[in-house]
């Protein structure tokens, strides 16, 4: 098949070329960038999202097989003597010494599209301000110079998602707004420039020289336009780009990853991390399982399992995994009662997340319930306080005020205290 | 600001004692200088009906002799239909910008269609909007006025901090939770007003898609125990105010009080009843809120900056630049029943309006005397991109469709829709703050409807310019006006000449000027 992306030659053919006195240092630096934007690459953090809400005792808190409300699902051993997974997730039970699992996940939001905000962004909708997503949280506090400075990438990525009230950079501003990719097999949308490289060049001059009246009569507009479309070819000509093709990872790679549209993402996750990427969340779709619970969440999970433990154990190898904070969630969790149809309805009252990684401390399970799975019984964890955890891994203050457009101060956290647990 | 009346507005009187000297027409020496005929064209064009003037218009409007052409123009344009889509699709933005529920988006074109219906007719009354979109009932699809609620689900307490801050430009939802730090309102006052829409209720039918809603009336508990309306004790009947302390505890029943005029009605009160007083209350000419907010909205859209700082967020304890100017605009949308035309009339008629632009970067600048540049909205810049590449919309939308038949689940991913997803802002935000994005850069500079709209050897509007005029200096002039509504300058010329000599194709050539056009920063702002 043809290559994805522009091969290298034709870039370093390209940068002298014609067109690029008025812009030259930074179009002229995208070649030469890569080795040092890997060397900076600080903390970072991957999402990996289950959109629909998964079921807790399907995934990572199995209750007693013998229990009505299981179902029949049968619990595993892991990696870590005394902890069990649900027995569909036998790859990332091997793992387990990596994760902590908290299983007293609480909220009281069950509508889909307001609790995704609020597990996105840590607050509840509300029409006085948009808040910003998870994503533009953290990399508006630790992407480098990500507003036209040294980055090629975007700081914040994300793969697969449908986009359901799933909000974006909100008052943070555009500049730290998520990069969707539907797809992570295909190169982002208008990425692949529709003219050869040099020509692309010239234009940009060309657009310069025909703008200079413009920037006579309003030069900071001006100076944010040219900016803006530095950054953006920067990024297009990089050689960065080539992280977003997961087709040049070598093939045993690939197949530790496993196949799917997932899988596909978990990879592209890590190579773009490994390219200054601040920020990367990779969706799974159809975990709101009111009907054939049982059936589907072992399809899920087989799309999930293989690819989350590939990505722990790469980030592991690669010796990525301290300064990566890998977070497995949903909007809320499931009933512990089985419905009629054979599935499970939305349950915020109590449901499980996992972290790795991120200084966390591997083999760790937080909380618990009753036996029945509907009641959290020790070690309440709130929204709020699953954010301030997510923020001491990253060394990010939660106190941080923005301001909202009606001038009223807006935390990153609201309130909430991290489970210092969690770290050793 | 500058304004030439300055009649004291007496409704506004009363509050506005307290409030700052009436600075501005003092510290103003001179009115600041004028644009140029075509600029103003560009900026009035793309005001009013969303794109940008043709060719033709340019040098009509040019060479035009009449002392009263801006006027004629201004006046020409709002009764153009395309006044009143533009528009629609602006408060479109304003109400499901706002929207706490993503599937809400699919009021949008019921939404436009509604506000369309509004502002076509020879009088585009402000209160007649607000009035429908508060006593909204029936099905989204056929209901565009129920909006407000359908973007906020139906809860209570988000409805009535919408209709507050749309209507009254007033953000009393800061007081929900506590007394408002910076303003007067108190906790109680932000629930007194949700009282008045407990009982608007979202009914929800199985399937999926909008034709699953429809906002009605519930004057009955659904909970079948003695339907009593006037049971003061049914929470889902009368809206509570949550114990802060305890929010175990059944909390406080309020009792509806509208805050800016202390009017009550009592409790067990039917639902329309309780919509219709509150709206009245709200559009009426003693609420000085209501004339505020709309004309500090049209100003800070039209001109640049607001009287007040935020676009919807005013209120008796923040202090409006040139209050005297502000006064003399309401006392005019009021006396005029709040036509939305005699508004936009008025301040496209100020000296700020009809100003040379000055850049926001400008530290010196006078704030809301001239005009600032406003970065397009994604609508206008879509219409805008249309007209340049010679499009009909209506095809491409219906060649898109037939190319993705996939579309059928995604009804809304129109061209339009796709190109707004990527370019739209919350029009609630700060000006200043409006950047734009890689992704925007990305479709502009790569997308590939552009670059086919583009090409200089197809059947395009380019590739028939090419065919027909041998003149490169009269193509490359043709280029500017179409996508910059101005002339070609020589030095521009000279740039576009130096291009095509130094390119072997002559198509080529132009196809790079052409996209340097679309792409520049000019294009994408309206000075």
């Amino acid at each position: 098949m043809p290559p994805l992306f522009l091969p290298r030659r034709d870039l370093l053919r390209l940068v002298p070329a014609a067109g690029l006195a008025a812009c030259a240092p930074p179009f002229a630096d995208a070649v030469s960038l890569h080795a040092a934007d890997i060397k900076k690459r600080g903390k970072a953090c991957i999402l990996l999202w289950m959109a629909g809400g998964p079921s807790q005792f399907e995934t990572f808190s199995p209750l007693d097989a013998g229990h009505t409300n299981a179902g029949g699902t049968k619990a595993i051993p892991t990696a870590v003597p005394g902890v069990l997974f649900a027995e569909h997730w036998p790859q990332v039970a091997t793992v387990a010494d990596h994760l902590a699992v908290i299983r007293s996940m609480t909220s009281k939001e069950g509508s889909h599209p307001r609790a995704s905000y609020l597990l996105h962004t840590g607050y509840l909708p509300n029409p006085s301000a948009r808040h910003p997503t998870l994503g533009s949280i953290v990399s508006s506090q630790l992407a480098e110079g990500a507003n036209g400075g040294t980055a090629d990438l975007p700081p914040v990525v994300r793969i697969g998602s449908r986009g359901r009230g799933d909000s974006g950079a909100g008052l943070l501003g555009l500049q730290w707004d998520p990069f969707e990719l539907r797809n992570a097999t295909k190169p982002p949308d208008n990425t692949v420039p529709t003219v050869p490289s040099d020509r692309h060049l010239r234009r940009l001059g060309l657009m310069e020289r025909l703008g200079s009246g413009f920037a006579k009569s309003l030069p900071q507009e001006a100076a944010d336009h040219a900016n803006l479309y530095r950054r953006a070819t920067k990024m297009i000509l990089s050689p960065s780009m080539t992280a977003f093709d997961v087709e040049a990872e070598p093939e045993a790679v690939r197949a530790e990853y496993g196949e799917g549209s997932f899988a596909s993402g978990c990879l592209l996750a890590r190579r773009l991390i490994e390219h200054g990427v601040t920020f990367v969340e990779v969706a799974s779709n159809g975990w709101d399982t009111h009907q054939d619970n049982f059936e589907k969440v072992k399809e899920l999970a087989g799309e999930v399992d293989q690819p989350f433990a590939a990505l722990i154990r790469d980030l592991h190898a690669r010796g990525m995994l301290d300064d990566t904070l890998v977070i497995w969630m949903g909007e809320f969790g499931r009933t512990p009662k089985i419905n009629p149809r054979g599935g499970r309805d939305h349950f915020p009252r109590s449901f499980n997340a996992v972290l790795a990684g991120g200084g966390v401390t591997g083999g760790a399970v937080i909380g618990k319930t009753d036996d029945a799975g509907s009641e959290v019984t020790d070690r309440p964890v709130t929204v709020p306080d699953l954010f301030a955890t997510f923020c001491k891994s990253m060394g990010i203050d939660p106190t941080i005020e923005n301001m909202a457009p009606s001038g009223r101060p807006i935390k990153l956290v609201d309130g909430g205290n991290a489970v210092t647990e969690l770290f050793g | 600001m500058v304004l030439k009346s300055s009649v004291a507005c007496l409704l506004c009187a009363v509050v506005l004692t307290t409030a700052a000297p009436l600075l501005a027409l003092a510290a103003s020496p001179a009115p600041p200088p004028r644009c140029d005929d075509a600029t103003f064209l560009r900026r009035a064009t793309l005001d009013l009906i969303g794109r940008q003037p043709t060719g033709n218009e340019l040098d009509e409007f040019v060479a035009s002799r009449s002392a009263s052409k801006r006027t004629d123009l201004v006046n020409r344009l709002l009764a153009d239909p395309a006044w009143a889509t533009n528009w629609s699709r602006y408060f479109r933005d304003v109400i499901l910008y706002r929207r706490s529920d993503d599937r809400a988006i699919f009021m949008a074109k019921p939404l436009e269609a509604f506000l369309t219906s509004h502002l076509s007719k020879p009088v585009a009354r402000w209160d007649h909007i607000a009035d429908d979109m508060i006593t909204a009932l029936g099905t989204p699809a056929e209901h565009g006025e129920t909006a407000i609620i359908m973007a906020q689900m139906g809860e209570t307490s988000d409805i009535a901090a919408e209709v507050s801050r749309v209507f009254n430009g007033i953000q009393i939802q800061c007081a929900q939770c506590h007394d408002h730090f910076t303003d007067r309102w108190k906790r109680n006052q932000f629930h007194e007003l949700a009282a008045f829409f407990p009982r608007v209720k979202i009914d929800r039918m199985p399937g999926a898609g909008p034709d699953r809603f429809e906002v009605v009336s519930r004057d009955f508990s659904r909970r079948g125990r003695g339907k009593k309306p006037d049971n003061p004790r049914r929470g889902d009947l009368e809206h509570t105010m949550p114990d802060i302390d305890d929010p175990s505890k059944p909390g406080t029943v309020m009792q509806p009080k509208f805050f800016l005029t202390g009017h009550t009605m009592p409790l067990g009160t039917p639902d329309l009843e309780r919509r219709e007083t509150v709206a009245r209350h709200i559009t009426s000419k003693e609420n000085p809120w209501f004339a505020r907010a709309i004309v500090n909205r049209i100003w800070t859209e039209l001109v640049g900056d607001g009287f007040y700082d935020g676009i919807d967020d005013l209120g008796p304890d923040r202090e409006p630049r040139g209050a005297d100017d502000l006064d003399a605009l309401c006392t005019k949308f009021v006396a005029a029943d709040h036509d939305l035309k005699v508004l936009f009339r008025a301040v496209m008629a100020t000296p700020a309006y009809q100003s040379q632009v000055q850049s926001r970067a400008d530290g010196s600048r006078a704030i809301g005397e001239a005009s600032c540049p406003q970065r397009l909205r994604a609508d206008q810049l879509f219409s805008q991109v249309m007209l340049a590449l010679g499009i009909d919309e209506e095809g491409f939308a219906a060649r898109a469709a037939q190319q993705r038949p996939a579309n059928k689940t995604k009804p809304f991913a129109t061209p339009r829709n796709v190109f707004n997803h990527v370019f739209g802002y919350d029009p609630g935000l700060p000006r200043d703050e409006i950047t734009g994005s890689i992704p925007q850069v990305l479709m502009l500079m790569n997308g590939k409807h552009l670059a086919r709209g583009l090409d200089g050897k197809r059947r395009t509007f380019l590739g028939q310019l090419l065919r027909e005029e041998p003149d490169d200096r009269a193509v490359a002039d043709e280029l500017h006006v179409r996508t910059l509504a101005r002339h070609a300058t020589s030095a521009e010329i000279a740039v576009c000449i130096d291009h095509v000599r130094t390119t072997s194709d002559r198509a080529e050539a132009f196809e790079d000027i052409f996209w340097a056009l679309i792409n520049s920063a000019e294009f994408v702002h309206r000075k």
